[in-house]
């Protein structure tokens, strides 16, 4: 047992080396334009980010979990926001290991899926968010939340929906950074408030939204989320210090907060 | 105890083969150009990256596996640079996998000044696929060089998941 023991470390630790410079360059020049850097972005999901938050201490993530009524109307790019924002308030009840709140999430997927035109390839997914929360399953939770925004996301290039793809991955790390900025707000550390510094992210965001046409940014809740997303750039940047102020963390809570309600409201 | 875990892997396969099977529009010939069937194809990179991470998604201290992932195609020789946003104080691990077991697949990792990152550098039994763990020191932008190296005549398509704990 020792022996076999012995020799699994050994072969493990002739297969995990530290990086040398030998394998790859210690540096690179990211303003190289030959370097071929891949296009897609892929989005942080909120529980990523709350994992990270949760090794600081015990967050009250239940005072994020909110109920908040959907009403659907003609304008797809809206609905494929609102079915980001949704899977995100998902992940937040998973956080929050709020029952009732994941089942209804499970059911708005459903509505915003069909909506969408994608309900067939959600349901299963939809159908399994809502068993595995009645019985406080959440790793399937939220592992079926992840499958359920990649599964849209997928179905929706393959009906050549390609700017509504752009809008739920944005609705979803709106909907992720709005309730980190609030617990922060409310709890706000140094450290904790580094997890917003993101500003290379959003504008990959941005970029993305600017690039949509002019007829999937139609509704004055568009021109707002140019102009939040304007703003959260140059405050999801730290300072001198590497540090994200608490006055900007208010800011980046007021404005993803207000964006947020906008869309619901629009 | 031994049949719950491997009751966990089996169904940890189960869920990556699913989700490495992508249904894809067949190609339209020229006899039946209004052909939309929708046939499944498995991406061989993918199910090769998941098929290595099986080992670190189980267990006590198992990694959680993102559905969203990165490919494309490379030519050996040739470079490629993917943006990934990272959180301190959460582990990170990327595989890195191509589906000719010849070719010779690297991977590395740089911050946002394109400095390199140190870094966990594992490579199983196989050259055509590569792993990385990290536990970043700042939140922020990372940037992940891909390589493939060896004499293949043919472009490799090339699969790049992760997960986080």
């Amino acid at each position: 047992m020792n022996a076999r023991l012995c020799f699994s470390s050994f072969v493990l630790v002739g297969l995990i080396s530290t990086v040398s410079a030998q394998q790859a360059p210690k540096h690179i020049d990211l303003s190289d334009a030959n370097l071929r850097v891949v296009e897609s972005t892929v989005i942080p999901i909120p529980l990523e980010i709350f994992a990270s938050l949760d090794k600081l201490g015990t967050q009250d993530w239940a005072k994020q979990v909110k109920a908040r009524e959907i009403k659907l109307d003609a304008n797809r790019s809206r609905t494929a926001m609102l079915f980001g924002l949704v899977v995100s308030d998902g992940f937040i009840a998973v956080q929050a290991q709020d029952k009732e709140a994941v089942r209804r999430v499970g059911r708005e997927v459903l509505r915003l899926s069909t909506s969408l035109g994608v309900v067939d390839s959600v349901e299963q997914h939809a159908n399994a968010i809502v068993s595995a929360a009645g019985v406080g399953n959440w790793s399937v939770c939220r592992k079926e939340l992840d499958k359920t925004r990649q599964t849209v996301l997928k179905k929706m290039s393959e009906i050549r929906d390609e700017e509504l793809v752009g809008l739920v991955s944005l609705g979803g790390w709106l909907g992720g950074t709005e309730a980190l900025a609030a617990v922060l707000k409310q709890n706000y550390s140094v450290e904790g408030s580094d997890l917003l510094n993101q500003p290379d992210l959003v504008k990959e965001l941005r970029k993305e939204f600017d690039s949509l046409s002019a007829r999937s940014k139609r509704g004055k809740v568009f021109a707002q989320i140019t102009r939040t997303l304007e703003h959260l750039e140059s405050l999801m940047r730290t300072d001198a210090r590497g540090v994200i102020s608490e006055g900007k963390v208010i800011e980046i809570s007021l404005s993803t907060n207000n964006l947020v309600a906008a869309i619901y409201e629009s | 105890m031994r049949v719950d875990s491997r009751l966990a892997r089996r169904s940890v396969m189960i869920a990556l083969l699913v989700g490495a099977i992508y249904p894809a529009r067949a190609q339209n010939s020229s006899e039946d150009r209004s052909s939309d069937l929708i046939l499944p194809e498995v991406d061989e990179a993918k199910l090769t990256a998941q098929q290595t991470a099986m080992r670190q998604l189980v267990g006590e201290e198992r990694y959680v596996l993102r559905e969203s992932s990165w490919g494309g195609e490379i030519a050996s020789g040739k470079v490629k640079l993917v943006q990934a946003q990272l959180f301190k104080r959460n582990d990170y691990r990327f595989w890195l996998a191509v589906p000719d077991r010849r070719a010779i697949v690297s991977l590395s990792i740089y911050d946002g000044r394109g400095e390199q990152v140190e870094a966990q550098i594992e490579t199983g039994d196989s050259t055509n696929v590569s792993s990385l763990a990290i536990s970043p020191e700042q939140t922020g932008v990372y940037y992940l060089r891909i390589a493939l190296h060896g004499e293949l005549a043919l472009t490799q398509r090339w699969s790049l998941i992760y997960a986080y704990r």
